[in-house]
């Protein structure tokens, strides 16, 4: 089912989809993508940068959170704009979180402005690896 | 970084959309097979940023590049059999806190000529200190 401009509300959130990530999941994401960065295969070469060993790409969560959308809205071509700056690293073994909330409604447009994000939970905490995202989705 | 190649355009590079690479993405970010995801178009757009970070003009380390930040705007989905052309322009360069921030605005275009999506990418070259 499709989810209807006249649904939905200012502050409404987006029901959140999680997945966890493991390192198979970063080798599937290079090669269907192109991508092969040794940042996001090789241990050495990611902390040759400076990281604590692999880390996904941010196009992968970035993925993520286009689908967590996408489901909600009904389909791709509801979704007009997306905007992910990417705060924090995310790690093999991590669980990626994506969820939103929306921040305005445009009647005439049918649009809604959605801001988005995508947490990280792993033992110790939880951070931000998209912080205040920006969607648009015309319905 | 050089920044006296802010504005540079470069060639249009083609990307012919196949079922196969789109259910192969589709099953990376966790999509239906038979939905084309919308970041899917980060593959022609990549291919086409291989001939920026390779511009010896530019300069970039790519060894210590990370993603800073990316966007699109769909003016209509992607379709398999999309024969599509994305083309590069250095939007900007900045420097910030000892690490340089590249910003590649690329058109995508499908075989009318019709703008498909406009794709912005940051990159972060990390400082060595």
């Amino acid at each position: 089912m499709s989810l209807r401009f006249e649904d939905l509300a200012e502050g409404q959130e987006v029901p959140p989809l999680a997945r966890t990530l493991g390192r198979e999941d970063l080798v599937r994401y290079a090669e269907a993508s192109g991508d092969r960065n040794p940042l996001h295969l090789d241990d050495e070469a990611a902390r040759r940068a400076g990281f604590p060993g692999v880390i996904a790409h941010g196009m992968l969560t970035m993925g993520h959170l286009a689908t967590c959308l996408t489901r909600w809205a009904g389909g791709a071509e509801r979704l007009e704009r997306l905007a992910a700056p990417f705060r924090a690293p995310v790690l093999p073994g991590d669980t990626i979180v994506a969820g939103g909330r929306v921040r305005s409604l445009d009647p005439a447009g049918r649009r809604a402005v959605l801001e988005v994000w995508v947490t990280v939970q792993r033992a110790g905490g939880a951070e931000h690896a998209i912080r205040r995202g920006e969607a648009v989705l015309r319905l | 970084m050089n920044q006296a190649v802010e504005g540079k355009a470069y060639p249009p590079v083609r990307y012919e959309v196949t079922t196969e690479a789109v259910r192969a993405f589709a099953a990376a970010v966790g999509e239906d097979p038979d939905r084309v995801p919308p970041t899917f178009l980060t593959v022609p757009e990549m291919t086409a940023l291989a001939q920026v970070v390779a511009d010896p003009d530019l300069g970039i380390d790519f060894s210590r590049v990370v993603h800073g930040e990316q966007a699109y705007e769909w003016r209509r989905p992607v379709l398999p059999g999309d024969v599509l052309s994305a083309a590069p322009r250095i939007e900007r360069i900045r420097s910030r806190g000892g690490h340089a921030f590249l910003t590649v605005e690329t058109e995508i275009r499908d075989r009318a000529g019709e703008v498909v999506a406009l794709a912005r990418c940051t990159l972060i070259e990390r400082g060595t200190g």
